[in-house]
């Protein structure tokens, strides 16, 4: 019995398929027109580089001629303590983004309150956003200079011993780029999470008033559950950002230096390459900060789904 | 679970920002709003202190900024006498122009396609269009560096612009393929029973309604493009050909002028991007929460 | 002016699903068809075969003597209103409706007056200059039948196309549907789920369940002579009382439960083929309104205890049960409340001044000529 009806859907699919020709044909005709200009041109400009830079990786290509040396081009990377150096700073960095995050919900949650003139101090916030890179970078020096914004700012609360010639040493440097990426990226953050907020229904914080929550649970048991995937998405654009946003603010801020202090992965790349003519090297670790990308998105999908 | 987050065209008159009851409803035991007025109003002033600086700053000759006294417009004529802005805001402008227009047409009609035209593999090319996403420009930038010497693309807006398109289209075509997804089955079929081909209801029907999705992408591709200095540094060398961001960077690294003429430039750079950002900051919000809210 | 017919049509979805099996169905010049099934029986695909939006698997539609299954959908001629409308959000009203003309070039000026036409015949007149969303779902509706009556094709095509309107204007907007399709005189296929719209629209009602075809006949022959034991039950509010019964072997009895219902020789003539019955379980039906409470003296009748009244006013909808076991066919899924679990349940209807308590148990009468029975085997009705 089943399997003869089994037999019976097999012969009928079968049927659907030799059909499909005629009503169809205008949809997936129209489909393939409309999709094979994109496909043409990210092919072209994007997949094929990025073909390119895999097999370059493995040689020791100067721009012009290049000879193979194979996968172990990775091992002696791997073997560079300059490459661990820089990856430190990326991980310096990326201490950046749960601070980023965290400013982030707490100026939503303030905003959220809808104060008098809120409207006004949420553009405020966000306005660094459209900022170049390469602005904050121009005026970055200025700000972390010994006679700069940061340092009278800091003697003027009282925190003098604090102050410092924040560019002159690597590790103060690094804190600079990251105080100033945080600075970019705060406003962005903050126009996530309130739009985050403006889904919650406000009938469950007055649920949870009835119940007797105060304003600080409401917000850590109500608000910052609920805007989980709020979270995650911010986190992943702005780790996204740490490792590959940074180019710009750090060739006009610090030039990488000093002494590689401030050389990310994705200076590294532009360093290697164009300072060196190492085009190999570069090409190799823009593999590497292509799989460590697609790593954070990758993780981030993970997550998402899970939580469904 | 959440709806798309742009909304179609006739919902447009709800702000995005907007909670979607009023916000007298809300009631909360608020920490004294007087404490979060006085938390906002001063981050609100350290966020502007820069700007402030910037002005402040651009009104002075060297010697006042040094002297941190007086005004006068001698930096700006510094900087216009050393940098040919209207030709590098020219050329912004152009690059940002015709990559945006051309990122637009490609991930309408494909995004339109992936949605709603489905063709044998249409999954697969979307999979394919997801995983360019992942893809960041420095990866790629040098072979496409030397392909591009190659093609004598160097030195040419053409090469530049490429550039930005093909890191530009797979985000926008995800966009514009979200977006028609959410435009009901029926308004395709009621076009095709009024007598429209599919390419027909792209043109007349598909189109028309993305307008929220057409600024989404204006937006999220204006920004970067015009404040790109990588691509601009090694693409458009010349300084007939520079964008005004490349030049900026240029004349910051060179320390030809003077930093009071920097401010001016920066202030000068800074304008285009913000008003493009105040113009269609709602669509900006949309486009970024598109990953969150799915 | 066009006739529509479907001939063995069937629809195979590319996951294997059979939606639709082998349907034939006629739609003569200028009548009105609906096309009426619990959801998910197979009625959006088969107008959406009609209409050229899906392909057709086997079979043949033909439209006067044109064969139409490999047509685009906008060289058939036809005008579909939708169920979520799918009104154009960025065209004003005028323009949605005239957007069809617009398309096949019909001249500026005429396109005009046609649209404004048709806008004063549905009330429009005023909101010719607003946008979809600025419009109430009434109007939406009434701006989506417009956009099908300019084109005066030949072939309306209406899939449940009254669902999203509220009750009343429901009731408003059935009426001014009917009033419209005859005005224009064209081959209507409607399609719903709700048979008290198919009863009251139709010319005739077609039918479908499971993706086949059960009846389709005028309305009055589908309540009077159902098919088959799911057309009884799917037509007709509250719906028939539908029981597994054995009719002893002398034919003079019917064993419902533990009862003995008498069966008159009327029962014979009307049905014939129930002699054949004798001795065998058969399924017996019997409308509400052929339920008699109290019971007239001399019908045969049975016994039921009262569950619930529910007075409407003009009459009461008494629910009883009864230990026989009773026939769900198709409407469970469609109603699926606590009530309709309880086995040998069913509702007589009786005039508003009858005195009965809940709890008590009453003789019922039957209405001998009315009863239908219908082959347990199969569902078939049993007549001659
Ligand atoms: N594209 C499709 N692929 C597979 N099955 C489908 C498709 N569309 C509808 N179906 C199935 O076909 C049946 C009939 O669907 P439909 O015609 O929409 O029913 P109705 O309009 O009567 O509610 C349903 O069981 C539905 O799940
Ligand atoms: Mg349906």
């Amino acid at each position: 019995m089943s399997s003869a009806s089994a037999v019976i859907v097999a012969e009928t699919v079968a049927e659907v398929r030799s059909r499909r020709l005629s009503l169809d044909r205008d949809r997936s005709r129209t489909g393939v027109m409309l999709v094979i200009p994109a496909v043409a041109t990210v092919t072209a400009f994007l997949f094929i580089p990025i073909g390119e830079a895999i097999y370059y990786s493995m040689t020791n290509w100067n721009g012009i001629t290049s000879q193979w040396i194979g996968p172990s081009a990775y091992l002696a990377m791997f073997k560079n303590p300059l490459f661990w150096r820089v990856l430190e700073n990326n991980a310096i960095l990326l201490l950046a983004v749960p601070v980023t995050l965290v400013c982030g919900v707490t100026l939503a949650a303030l905003l959220n309150e809808r104060v008098r003139g809120w409207r006004i101090f949420r553009a405020a916030i966000i306005i660094p956003t459209a900022v170049s890179w390469v602005v904050l970078g121009i005026v970055g020096i200025q700000a972390f200079a010994q006679n700069g914004m940061l340092n009278s700012m800091l003697g003027s609360v009282g925190l003098k011993f604090l102050e410092h010639n924040w560019l002159g040493s690597p590790l103060s440097a690094l804190i600079a780029v990251a105080i100033t990426f945080v600075y970019s990226l705060v406003g962005v953050n903050t126009l996530i999470f309130v739009t985050g907020m403006a889904t919650i229904d406000p009938s469950v914080y007055e649920a949870a008033k009835l119940d007797g929550a105060s304003w600080w649970q409401g917000f850590t048991r109500i608000t910052i559950p609920l805007l989980r995937r709020y979270f995650m998405f911010t986190f992943v654009i702005t780790a996204i950002s740490a490792f590959s946003a940074l180019f710009s603010l750090i060739f006009t801020m610090t030039s990488g230096g000093p002494n590689y202090g401030t050389t990310t992965i994705e200076f590294f790349i532009y360093d290697q390459a164009f300072a060196t003519g190492a085009f190999g090297t570069g090409a190799l670790l823009g593999v590497v900060l292509l799989v460590i990308l697609a790593s954070v998105s990758l993780l981030q999908l993970r997550l998402m789904n899970r939580g469904e | 679970m959440a709806s798309p987050v742009i909304r179609s065209e006739d919902e447009r008159t709800e702000p995005l920002l907007e909670p979607l009851t009023g916000a007298k409803k809300r009631i909360r035991i608020a920490p004294g709003r007087a404490v979060i007025f006085a938390v906002l109003a001063v981050v609100s002033v350290i966020i502007m202190y820069p700007f402030y600086f910037m002005a402040v700053t651009s009104m002075r000759s060297e010697a006042q900024y040094q002297l941190g006294r007086g005004f006068s417009l001698s930096s700006w004529t510094q900087l216009f006498a050393s940098v040919p802005v209207a030709r590098e805001m020219m050329n912004s402008l152009l690059v940002c122009t015709v990559a945006i227009a051309i990122i637009l047409t490609l991930s309408t009609t494909a995004g339109f396609a992936l949605a709603k035209a489905h063709f044998r593999g249409h999954g697969l090319v979307l999979l394919g269009l997801v995983g360019g996403m992942m893809i960041p420009v420095q990866s790629i930038i040098i072979p496409e560096y030397v392909n591009f010497v190659g093609l004598h693309l160097i030195n040419s807006y053409l090469g530049a612009i490429l550039v930005y398109v093909a890191v530009g289209t797979p985000f926008a075509t995800f966009l514009m393929t979200t977006y028609f997804r959410g435009v009901p089955e029926e308004l395709v079929d009621a076009g095709r029973c009024d007598g429209l081909g599919y390419a027909g209801v792209f043109r007349r029907i598909a189109l028309p309604i993305a307008k929220p999705a057409l600024a989404t992408v204006i937006v999220l591709q204006f920004i970067p493009i015009w404040n790109d200095l990588l691509v601009g540094l090694l693409f458009l060398q010349e300084p007939t050909v520079r964008t005004f961001t490349v030049g900026l960077g240029v004349l910051a690294s060179s320390r030809v002028v003077s930093i009071p003429g920097l401010m001016a430039g920066s202030l000068l750079s800074t304008i285009p991007a913000a008003a493009v950002y105040v113009i269609f900051q709602r669509f900006l919000v949309s486009g970024l929460t598109l990953g969150a809210s799915r | 002016m066009t006739t529509v017919r479907l001939e063995n049509i069937r629809k195979v979805y590319s996951n294997g699903f059979e939606a639709v099996h082998n349907l034939d169905l006629v739609i003569n010049e200028g009548e009105f068809v609906v096309l009426v099934g619990p959801s998910g029986c197979g009625k959006t695909t088969v107008l959406r075969m009609v209409a050229g939006l899906e392909e057709i698997s086997s079979g043949k539609l033909i439209f006067g003597d044109r064969l139409m299954n490999s047509i685009a959908p906008r060289d058939r001629d036809i005008a579909m209103v939708f169920q979520n409308y799918a009104l154009y959000p960025h065209m004003t009203v005028e323009e949605n409706i005239g957007f069809a003309l617009k398309l096949r070039k019909v001249p500026k000026e005429e396109t005009r007056n046609r649209v404004r036409e048709a806008a004063s015949i549905l009330a429009l007149d005023a909101w010719l200059e607003r946008k979809p969303s600025q419009l109430s779902g009434g109007q939406r509706q009434r701006v989506a039948m417009g956009r099908a009556m300019v084109r005066e094709p030949s072939v309306f095509l209406m899939d449940e196309p009254l669902s999203n309107l509220d009750a009343k204007l429901r009731v408003q907007m059935r009426a001014e549907v009917s009033r419209i399709q005859r005005r224009l005189g064209v081959a209507t296929l409607y399609v719903t789920h709700d048979q008290t719209e198919a009863m009251t629209m139709g010319d005739r009602v077609a039918v479908l369940e499971g993706g086949r075809l059960q009846q389709c006949d005028v309305p009055q022959a589908l309540y009077d002579r159902p098919a088959n034991s799911f057309v009884a039950a799917f037509i007709g509010s509250p719906s028939m009382n539908l029981y597994e019964a054995q009719m002893s072997e002398d034919g003079l009895s019917l064993k419902l439960g533990s009862q003995r219902v008498t069966l008159p020789g009327v029962v014979f003539e009307r049905h014939p083929a129930l002699v054949g019955f004798r001795g065998r379980p058969v399924i017996v039906g019997i409308r509400p309104e052929h339920l008699h409470i109290p019971r007239a003296e001399g019908e045969p009748f049975f016994a039921g205890d009262i569950d619930l009244i529910e007075a409407l006013g003009s009459e009461l909808l008494v629910h009883f049960s009864i230990d026989a076991k009773s026939v769900h066919a198709g409407k469970v899924e469609e109603e699926p409340d606590a009530l309709a679990m309880v086995s040998g349940e069913g509702i007589a209807r009786t005039g508003p001044k009858v005195k009965i308590a809940t709890g008590s148990r009453v003789e019922i009468g039957v209405d001998a000529e009315e009863l239908q029975f219908f082959d347990p085997d199969g569902g078939a009705s049993i007549w001659a």
